[in-house]
């Protein structure tokens, strides 16, 4: 008896040194676990065997049926292994590129857009929006630029028809509806639905009615800045300012404020930037931005009272700054989409 | 505005270079354009040469082959020429090889149809050294050959001003010279009068003027007077020199010195041919409707009653403040003249400038509100230079209507309010200094009483002194500022962010930002969007044709990038823009936020693993992972087919929600296979497009508050529903999921039921289709047991079969 365990021991080994899948390992287990199985077999035998025998006997076929199915488990376990690597498939060769390999971007526009607000609300500004579409007198009127004003001739404006409607663009009057023309309209909006302190970046698209060339588009994006609240000084202003230049052309740049002249600012000034690291444009003044003193005319027109309050404003164009930045020559290149442009940017921050 | 500089000496005591200008007006508020070139046009290798020959070119009618003497001691010089106003004989200047022309042409030796040309001979417009651009500068004195054309001309050099709005006072050279003699602290040297005459209200007998009327309120202040026997010819030289170096292009004596003086003062004068006009009389009136006059330009203009003439009994002879007609133009046949210096409302001249598309030098100067007391000034310096350059003699009298409109103002202002303002410390006495150096005088002692004279109409408040202060004194005080910022209570507005997000989602999943214009085509709307009431978002005075509307949607835009890069061959398949939108609405107009994508079903390039050709259920994937990523809601109307065609194919799109009723829509599919056509995209594009109504993202989201979950397994029960073919497979979910919910109530929760398998065909009747549904039950107190779950699972399909058209697949 003792010999015949030994040869299902050695049946089991030998049978499953073949076997290759489950169903397989499956048939050999009955041939020899099964209820007809050839262990079973032998331990039904054991009622044959002398009383004294039995207990000796029943320990061996004991053991020896712990052995096989040890000798199974691994099996079953190799065969699994090797189940799972079917899936996996044939070894990979790493060096072929992904399929669909479309990584996606984001527009130069927005890099330099998102490089703006993000230094910005460093020094706590926040951004404010408002609609594109606009009224004249948010647009104009409200920034002390009335009718009759010689710095409205210098906006050439594109108008809706006088009796188009809006209805999610409050009007002051019944005064036309336009495109904006700067993102100065934001200024207007933002300090008649909130109460100053405030403290605002405005960053958005506008439009002029100008022929497109290099460096003129039929639409085009601003930045405005607005800081109201008692005692802002042009000190302050400078601060702000020189603040943004340096974190965005580093910290070599040279700034100075030049008069001139916004109907909505008093004083007015453009921003002159002088920097190493810009290319064709460098160590030369250029201008970057127009800023000033919020004109009293504009906080009583959105009445606050310009001996209690008063504040800054500054404005500057997206796509200068990313121009400058990048040593674009050519403002279409924005609106041509051309994967060759766009491709290039899509690291830029 | 162009201002000579050896003109603007003539008024100020500076000495110093171009450069130095260039430097320093800039730094008072006034821009010197760039003029290309700021190394000024040099005549470097340009010589007098004479013609020694002139034949035909054998190949070309039009052209002549000379032989000019450029150097006495060398061979002459062989020249292509395409003038004919010359002889031989005549002296010309010659460009050789070598030399820059002002326009920035260079001279090379080169062939011309075959024949050898060893430089240029040129034209006064060519050498930027008069207006006549005709034929070769015939240089009549005979200058020695070889001699450079720097030496014979001396060019006034020039700088193009840029003055803003408010400066029109710096629209004279008297005025730029005012701020130099501020800035540089130099005299200003005005010119002395001799003309005196007292004003009249009605003129003489004597006066060649027989009437003067003032009939509109436009014009509040108008002086004439006449000038008997005046010699109409060519200026003197310095005179044309002058306004050539700014220019202008010399007429005759008498206009040139009305130029003359609106170029040095500012002030605008009008010089009419007394014998022009009919009765010697003279009118300022609004025009009639309609009236016609032909300006000097020779282009008849048609007027309106908001428009203001100069006329006499019978015409209009002027369009005030803009432009004079041919009627009482002077010329040389003229003897007796008037002159006319005026005050006139500058909305008034603007506008009319404006409508008639008409602005000159008189009308810009106007329309900045030129300064009352030059008035009287202008006039007395022209009368000047008339008596002396025409001769002639002037009626002693200067016929008047109205009086200046403004004067000089006093403006108090307290030394705090400056410091206030500026943020750093003041010097009293600089802070004086500063505007007693721009001519204002300055009285008393904090507060000071500061009387600003009438040229500076803008400067009449205690901010603009301290302005004016900023621009003298500078603001280099101000270099390293500190940053003192109070952190306040705001955030970002909710539609920013949420486009931010937008962005970050698309273009990590894959898809590259492209940038449109929001200006379109009324062929593309009409086109694009059928159903949409284009008139709506249409531009009042677009500039082109192809830029009428406003954008309704992204998706034109987008197929254009997809279009461009395909005949460009870039691999560019899938692109997005996020960007504000105008749609007609019920109540009018509005203007939405739009998120929008599209592709190409497959890759642009070929691949060596095939992926599948995405569908509209991977665009759903996108639209599904935007929101989750964004965290708004998508609205809760059902996805419905569409039916209709452009912008979508028909029956593969779909949209969900209304814009207008919802504040959100969503429309996603194929774009119409025939628009796509149309933007010569090859293939199918899938899109999608989601419009949002800021109003909607304008609310602040609240903080979530966290729910138990339950931690027992919950039971899997699946089912199959078969309906019919045109069924939304979302409407079966739906209802079985409303009767799980309703079965379940009370005792056990059921999770949202998914559906796992939609099939038609073998065993189904056609036109049925099969939808199999998992559902999950669970309770949060315990694991159910098997009988519950079974009999609710019974009373589930009993209520199917009860309540709803869909019959349990066998």
């Amino acid at each position: 008896m003792e010999k015949d365990l030994q040869a299902i021991v050695d049946e089991a080994t030998q049978k499953l040194d073949s076997v290759t899948n489950r169903p397989d390992w499956d048939k050999i287990k009955a041939t020899i676990l099964g209820p007809n199985g050839s262990l079973t077999q032998l331990g039904k035998g054991i009622g044959k065997l002398a009383k004294e025998d039995r207990p000796v006997f029943g320990q061996k076929l004991n053991t020896t049926k712990k052995q096989i199915e040890e000798i199974f488990k691994s099996s079953l376990h190799l065969i699994e292994e090797k189940e799972d690597l079917k899936i996996l498939g044939s070894e990979i060769d790493p060096s072929l590129p992904p399929p669909s390999n479309f990584n996606g971007g984001t527009h130069p526009l927005t890099n330099t857009r998102r490089k703006i607000v993000s230094i910005f609300r460093k020094i706590g500004f926040t951004v404010a929006e408002a609609t594109e579409t606009e009224t004249e007198w948010f647009c104009f009127d409200a920034l002390n630029t009335p009718e009759d004003h010689p710095a409205r001739d210098e906006q050439d404006t594109l108008f809706f028809s006088p009796d188009s409607k809006w209805s999610n663009i409050k009007q002051k009057n019944q005064e036309a509806f336009v495109l904006r023309t700067h993102t100065s309209s934001v200024q207007i909006r933002s300090l008649l639905r909130e109460k100053p302190p405030l403290r605002i970046i405005a960053p958005g698209r506008c439009f002029r009615r100008d022929t497109v060339d290099a460096t003129h588009s039929a639409n085009f994006h601003q930045t405005e800045g607005l800081y109201v609240d008692q005692n802002v000084t042009i000190r302050d202003l400078k601060g702000v300012l020189d603040f943004f230049l340096k974190e965005l052309f580093g910290n070599k740049v040279e700034t100075r404020l030049r008069p001139s002249f916004f109907p909505f600012t008093e004083p007015s000034f453009e921003v002159d930037l002088r920097a190493p690291n810009i290319g064709k444009l460098s160590d030369q003044w250029i201008e970057i931005m127009g800023c000033g003193m919020v004109d009293p005319k504009v906080l009583q027109l959105v009445d606050l009272n310009p001996d209690e309050w008063s504040g800054f404003a500054f404005g500057m164009g997206i796509e200068r700054i990313a121009m400058i930045l990048h040593g674009i020559d050519d403002i279409r290149h924005f609106y041509n989409n051309d994967l060759r442009f766009l491709s290039q940017f899509n690291h830029s921050s | 505005m162009k201002v000579s500089i050896d003109w603007l000496k003539q008024y100020v005591g500076f000495n110093g270079t171009q450069h130095e200008l260039i430097e320093s007006l800039p730094m008072l508020g006034l821009e010197v354009e760039e003029s290309g070139d700021q190394s000024s046009p040099s005549l470097d290798n340009v010589v007098v040469g004479e013609v020694l020959s002139k034949e035909p070119h054998p190949e070309a009618d039009r052209l002549s082959v000379c032989s000019v003497q450029v150097d006495e001691n060398q061979e002459p010089a062989n020249i292509v020429c395409g003038a004919s106003n010359f002889n031989v004989g005549d002296r010309v200047p010659v460009a050789l090889p070598g030399a820059k022309l002002p326009g920035g042409f260079k001279i090379k030796k080169s062939k011309l149809r075959g024949v050898a040309s060893e430089g240029m001979m040129c034209s006064a417009v060519e050498l930027e050294l008069g207006q006549d651009g005709d034929g070769l500068m015939i240089l009549s004195k005979k200058p020695k050959i070889g001699t450079p054309i720097a030496n014979l001309f001396e060019k006034e050099i020039s700088l193009e001003l840029e003055v803003t709005a408010n400066r029109g006072d710096c629209l004279s050279h008297i005025g730029v010279a005012r701020e130099m003699a501020a800035y540089y602290e130099k005299e200003l040297v005005i010119p002395e009068l001799n003309f005196q005459a007292p004003t009249v209200q009605k003129p003489s007998k004597e006066n060649l003027i027989k009437s003067l009327s003032v009939d509109s309120e436009n014009c509040p202040f108008y002086n004439l007077l006449a000038i008997r026997g005046v010699k109409v010819g060519p200026s003197p030289e310095w005179l044309s020199k002058r306004l050539e170096s700014v220019g202008a292009r010399s007429i005759n004596n008498i206009v040139d010195i009305t130029n003359f003086v609106l170029l040095e003062t500012g002030q605008p004068l009008h010089a009419f041919d007394a014998n022009k006009i009919e009765d010697q009389s003279i009118q300022v009136r609004q025009a009639n409707e309609g009236e016609k006059i032909i300006t000097l330009d020779g282009i008849e203009r048609i007027l309106d009653s908001d428009m203001m003439v100069i006329a006499d009994s019978k015409n209009a002879l002027v369009i005030a403040g803009v432009m004079g007609s041919v009627d009482a133009e002077v010329d040389e046949t003229t003897v007796d003249i008037f002159l006319e210096s005026a005050w006139f409302k500058p909305g008034n001249i603007r506008s009319t400038a404006r409508r008639l598309g008409l602005h000159t030098d008189s009308s810009q100067r106007f329309a900045r509100d030129v300064d009352p007391a030059g008035i009287d000034f202008g006039v007395r310096r022209a009368v000047d230079l008339i008596l002396e350059i025409a001769g002639g003699q002037c009626v002693p009298e200067i016929v008047s209507y109205g009086k200046a409109p403004r004067s000089s103002r006093t403006i108090e202002i307290e030394h705090a309010f400056v410091e206030e303002r500026c943020g750093f410390n003041v010097d009293a006495d600089n802070l004086v200094h500063s505007w007693k150096r721009l001519g204002f005088t300055v009285e008393g002692k904090n507060p000071w009483q500061v009387e600003v004279p009438s040229f500076r109409s803008e400067v009449d408040r205690p901010i603009d002194l301290v302005e004016e202060f900023i621009r003298i004194y500078g603001t280099s005080d101000l270099n390293n500022s500190p940053l003192p910022i109070p952190a306040l209570h705001r955030d970002n507005d909710q539609s920013y962010d949420f486009c931010d997000r937008a962005i970050e989602n698309l273009s990590s999943q894959g898809l590259q930002e492209v940038c449109n214009y929001s200006l379109r085509s009324a062929n593309e709307i009409k086109n694009w969007f059928p159903s949409l009431e284009h008139e709506s978002i249409q531009l009042n005075n677009p500039l082109t044709a192809d830029h009428t509307h406003v954008r309704p949607s992204l998706l034109p835009g987008l197929l254009d990038a997809l279009a461009n890069n395909q005949k460009n061959l870039s691999q560019l398949s899938q692109v997005f823009e996020t960007g504000r939108v105008f749609q007609p609405g019920p109540r009018g107009n509005v203007e939405l936020i739009s998120v929008a994508l599209a592709m190409f079903p497959q890759t642009v390039s070929r691949e060596w693993k095939k992926t599948e050709a995405l569908d509209f259920f991977d665009i759903k994937r996108i639209i599904h992972r935007f929101f989750h990523a964004t965290g708004i809601n998508m609205p809760k109307d059902p996805w419905i087919l569409v039916q209709e065609t452009n912008p979508w194919q028909n029956k593969h799109a779909s949209k969900k929600g209304d814009v207008h009723k919802n504040k959100i829509a969503i429309s996603a599919g194929t774009i119409s296979l025939t628009l796509s056509k149309q933007k010569n995209i090859k293939g199918p594009v899938l899109a999608v497009e989601i419009l949002i109504d800021p109003i909607l993202l304008s609310k602040k989201r609240k903080a979530i508050t966290f729910q138990t979950f339950s931690s027992f397994p919950p039971a899997i029960k699946d089912l199959a529903l078969v309906t019919d073919q045109k069924e939304p497979a979302e409407k079966v979910r739906s209802a079985l999921e409303s009767i799980a919910n309703d079965v379940a109530s009370g005792s056990f929760l059921v999770d949202p039921v998914v559906i796992f398998d939609v099939f038609s065909g073998q065993g189904l009747e056609e036109g049925k289709k099969s939808i199999a549904c998992g559902m999950r039950f669970r309770s949060s107190d315990r694991t159910l047991g098997e009988n519950e779950v079974n009999q609710a699972f019974e009373k589930i399909v009993e209520k199917i079969n009860q309540n709803t058209p869909y019959t349990l697949r066998s």
